[in-house]
C-alpha cells in the first residue's frame, strides 16, 4: 500500500488528505504530521478564559466566489453543513471620520474626490473583470495581469485623500505596503470589497468548526507534537523523513512527501540530499516574499458602543489602515463585546515585539469617538502574532505553472510535493486550490503506479 | 429631546402628496418630524415618517422606539401572504434608521441624508408592495389549481360550461407571470460600487425581507399555475373540438341514413315498375 506523509497539520495538509482519500482509487496509508499538539494553523477560534465567548485569532472571513464561478472551499463548508453568516462592512475611519460610501465620501473631499475614486473603480474594473478576478493565481490567468508596483498605481491618482483612503481600506488585506505588491495583487484587493466580485462569509460558531469537521472525517492517522526535522533520500525511490516526537529521534520511509508547511516553517526543515537542498532553496527564494498579521483582541464586558450596523468589520486608519473586527455583531444576543483588530504589514512586523498590554493600549487609542471604549470595560486581552505568515506578492513577481509551484524537484524527486496558500493568494481558498492540485497529482500518480505493476 | 419635543399631542401635517389629511406625526418626536402619504403601485397608499436628527443618533433611541411603534400600529397591515413579514423591519445605517412596515415607513438621520433614504425607501416600498400584491394573486390562484387541476388532464360533461371560468384564470395567471417578469430587474438588482447611501439601503431591504427569495419563490408558483392552466387551455380546446367534430359525425350519419332511405324507396320504385 503506498505510504503517504502530509507534514503540516494546518489547512493545507487537512485539505491534501481530505481530497487525496476522495480521489484515491486504491487503498493508501496517509500520515500527518504536526509539530505542535493542535491541528488547524491559521484557522483558529480560541475562548476566553474570563467568560465561554470564541473569537477568531486567525482566518477570521472565507471568500465566496461563487457568484463568479465554482467555489470549492464554499462547497466543502456545506457539504459538512456548516452555517455561514456573510460578512460586510464598507466604513472607512479616516481622521476619525467614518466614510461608508459616496455620499460620506463627497462630504467629507468633495465632488472631485468623488469623480477620482469613480475613474479609479472604472479603471480598476476594466484592468480586472469578475472573471479575470476568479482565475487569477491559476494558470487561465493570463499574461494580461498588471505586474507592476501597486504604489505607482495609487501615486497616479490626483486626489491626496483618495490615496489615502484606499490605502487605508486595503492595507490589512495586502500585509505588506503598496511598495511592496503588484498592480493585479492591489487591484484583487480593492475589488474585492465588489459584491460583483466576491463575498465574504464566515462559518457561525467559529471557522475553526471547519477543521474539526475535517478531522472527524479523515481516515489518515495523525502524528501530534511530531517535528520533522530532515528530508532525505530513502529506499527505492522513497522520501525519509527524519521525526522527533515522544518517542524519541526515528526515521520512516515514505512514497510521497507532501510538505504543508508556511514559508518560515519550510525554511527551516532540513533537506539531506543536495540536489534536493538546491531545489528547495530555489523554491524558497522565489516565494519568500513574507507578510505580516498581528491580530489584538479584547473581550468586553458587554456589546460596544458601536453603531448598531450589520457592518461585521470596519477600517482605521491607524497602524498605516488597520481592520477591526466587530465579532459580537455577528451574534444579536452576544451578553459580551468582542472587538478585534487586524494589523498588518510593516506594523505588524515591528509591534510584534510590543509587550500584550501596550498593545492593547495602542489599540483602544485607536478607537474614535463613536466607537471609544473605556479600558476598564475590558476583561480580557488575547494577543495572536502572525509574523511572516503569509506572502505579499510582490511587483513584478511572476507566478510559476502549477506543477512548477507544487513540485519543486519534479525531475530528481517525483515524490515531493509542496502545498501552501503562499502559492496563491495566502488565503484559505488558495490554500485549497493547492491541495486540490497535488492531490490530483498523486491520486493520479499512485494509479498509473498502480496500473504498471 | 427638548420639552417641546416631548408634546405629548400629536401634531398634523399637509399630505405633500396625495392631499388627504388626518395624518399625524406620533408625539414625543421632535418638532422638525414630518409625514408624508405617498401611492405606491399598486396604488397602495404608504406613510412615511420623516425624522431629522443631527449626527449619530445615539440619543434618539426613544425616537426610533416611537417611530417603530408607530410603523408596527395594528390595523393598517394589507392583507399579506402567510410568508410576508408583519413585523416592521429596523435598519441602522451609517448614522441613520429607517424602519419599514407594508403599510408604513420611517427615516431617521441627519438632514443633509433624509432625501436620499426617502427615495430608497420607497422604491422599495413600492417595488415591495408590487411583489406583495401578485403574491397574493397567486397564492388564489394556487388554491383554485386544487379543483381545476381535474379539469387540466380531461373535461367531464360539465367541463364546457366552465370554459370561461378557466379562461379567466388563465389569464390572471399570465398577468401575474408577467407582472413578476416585470419587477424581476427591480428585485434582482446587482449591488453597486462603490456604494452610495441609498444603494446600501435597498440592498439592506431586499435582503432583511428576502425579496429575492420570494421573488423566485411566487416565480415558481406561477410557472406552475400557468402550466395548469395551459393544460385547461388545450383540454378545452379539445372539447370543443371534439363537440363540432361530433356533430359533423352526426351530419354525416344522418345524410347517410337519409341516403340509404332513398335508395330503398328508389329501389322499392322501380321493382313495382317491373
Amino acid at each position: 500500500m503506498p505510504q503517504i506523509a502530509i507534514v503540516g497539520g494546518g489547512p493545507g495538509g487537512l485539505f491534501t488528505a481530505w481530497h487525496l482519500e476522495q480521489l484515491a482509487t486504491a487503498p493508501i496509508e496517509i500520515t500527518i504530521f504536526e509539530a505542535t499538539d493542535r491541528v488547524g494553523g491559521k484557522v483558529i477560534t480560541p475562548r476566553f478564559t474570563a467568560a465561554p465567548v470564541h473569537y477568531e485569532a486567525g482566518a477570521a472571513e472565507l471568500y465566496d466566489y461563487s457568484p463568479v464561478g465554482d467555489d470549492p472551499l464554499r462547497e466543502l463548508v456545506e457539504s459538512f453543513g456548516l452555517p455561514t453568516v456573510a460578512l460586510g462592512g464598507s466604513r472607512v475611519y479616516v481622521g476619525g471620520r467614518a466614510i461608508a460610501n459616496l455620499d460620506d465620501l463627497r462630504d467629507a473631499y468633495g465632488d472631485r474626490a468623488c469623480r477620482d475614486l469613480g475613474n479609479f473603480d472604472t479603471w480598476a474594473r476594466s484592468v480586472m473583470t469578475p472573471r479575470e478576478f476568479f482565475a487569477s493565481g491559476s494558470d487561465h490567468a493570463g499574461s494580461a495581469e498588471p505586474s507592476g508596483r501597486f504604489d505607482t498605481t495609487l501615486a497616479a491618482l490626483p486626489s491626496r485623500e483618495i490615496r489615502h483612503y484606499l490605502e487605508t481600506m486595503i492595507h490589512s488585506d495586502l500585509a505588506t505596503p503598496p511598495a511592496a505588491t503588484s498592480v493585479a495583487y492591489g487591484l484583487q484587493n480593492y475589488l474585492m470589497n465588489d459584491p460583483a466580485y466576491m463575498r465574504l462569509y464566515c462559518i457561525a460558531g467559529g471557522n475553526e468548526q471547519l477543521i474539526d469537521a475535517l478531522v472527524a472525517r479523515l481516515a489518515a492517522t495523525m502524528r501530534r507534537s511530531t517535528v520533522v526535522e530532515q528530508v532525505g533520500e530513502g529506499s527505492a525511490d522513497q522520501l525519509r523523513l527524519t521525526l522527533l516526537g515522544h518517542e524519541g529521534r526515528r526515521e520512516a520511509d515514505f512514497d510521497i512527501v507532501v510538505l504543508a508547511l508556511p514559508m518560515d516553517a519550510l525554511g527551516r526543515l532540513a533537506f539531506a540530499s543536495g540536489s534536493l537542498a538546491a531545489a528547495m532553496q530555489r523554491h524558497l527564494a522565489h516565494h519568500d516574499h513574507p507578510a505580516h498579521y498581528l491580530r489584538i483582541t479584547l473581550l468586553l464586558d458587554g456589546p460596544p458602543h458601536t453603531p448598531t450596523d450589520d457592518d461585521g468589520y470596519l477600517m482605521l486608519d491607524a497602524f498605516g489602515g488597520c481592520c477591526l473586527y466587530l465579532e459580537s455583531a455577528r451574534e444579536p444576543e452576544a451578553r459580551h463585546g468582542v472587538l478585534g483588530w487586524l494589523l498588518g504589514g510593516a506594523a505588524a512586523e515591528s509591534m510584534a515585539a510590543w509587550s500584550d498590554a501596550d498593545l492593547v493600549t495602542a489599540a483602544l487609542a485607536t478607537l474614535p469617538d463613536p466607537l471609544a471604549v473605556d479600558p476598564e470595560r475590558v476583561l480580557e486581552a488575547r494577543v495572536h502574532r502572525w509574523t511572516g505568515a503569509v506572502s505579499s506578492l510582490p511587483g513584478g513577481w511572476q507566478p510559476l505553472s502549477q506543477d512548477q509551484r507544487h513540485r519543486p524537484a519534479a525531475k530528481t524527486h517525483p515524490g515531493l510535493f509542496v502545498v501552501g496558500d503562499y502559492l496563491y493568494d495566502s488565503t484559505l481558498n488558495g490554500v485549497l486550490d493547492s491541495a486540490e492540485h497535488v492531490a490530483g497529482c498523486v491520486a493520479a500518480e499512485l494509479t498509473d503506479h498502480a496500473r504498471e505493476i | 429631546m427638548t420639552a417641546k419635543d416631548q408634546d405629548a399631542t400629536a401634531r398634523h401635517d399637509v399630505d405633500a402628496d396625495s392631499g388627504a389629511t388626518g395624518l399625524a406625526v406620533p408625539g414625543g418626536l421632535p418638532t422638525t418630524a414630518g409625514l408624508r402619504r405617498v401611492m405606491v403601485p399598486p396604488g397602495r397608499a404608504f406613510d412615511l415618517l420623516i425624522v431629522p436628527t443631527e449626527g449619530e443618533p445615539a440619543d434618539s433611541g426613544d425616537w426610533i422606539e416611537r417611530a417603530r411603534l408607530w410603523t408596527a400600529a395594528p390595523g393598517l397591515l394589507p392583507k399579506q401572504p402567510a410568508a410576508h413579514t408583519a413585523v416592521p423591519v429596523l435598519i441602522p445605517l451609517y448614522g441613520c434608521h429607517v424602519i419599514w412596515a407594508p403599510a408604513r415607513g420611517a427615516v431617521l438621520g441627519p438632514t443633509g441624508r433624509l432625501d436620499q433614504l426617502q427615495v430608497s425607501l420607497l422604491e422599495f416600498a413600492g417595488c415591495e408592495a408590487d411583489l406583495a400584491d401578485l403574491e397574493l394573486r397567486c397564492n388564489r390562484l394556487l388554491a383554485a389549481t386544487e379543483g381545476d387541476a381535474a379539469a387540466a388532464f380531461e373535461f367531464d360533461e360539465r367541463g364546457p360550461d366552465r370554459r370561461a371560468e378557466l379562461a379567466s384564470r388563465f389569464q390572471e395567471a399570465v398577468a401575474v407571470r408577467r407582472g413578476l417578469a416585470a419587477l424581476g430587474p427591480a428585485v434582482h438588482v446587482p449591488p453597486v460600487h462603490p456604494p452610495t447611501l441609498a444603494s446600501q439601503l435597498a440592498e439592506r431591504l431586499r435582503d432583511r425581507t428576502r425579496l429575492p427569495e420570494r421573488h423566485e419563490l411566487v416565480t415558481d408558483r406561477a410557472d406552475f399555475v400557468l402550466q395548469i392552466y395551459e393544460a385547461c387551455g388545450q383540454r378545452a380546446s379539445e372539447a370543443a373540438i371534439a363537440r363540432r367534430q361530433m356533430g359533423l359525425e352526426w351530419a354525416i350519419i344522418v345524410i347517410l341514413v337519409a341516403q340509404l332511405a332513398l335508395m330503398i324507396v328508389e329501389l322499392l320504385a322501380s321493382r313495382n315498375s317491373t
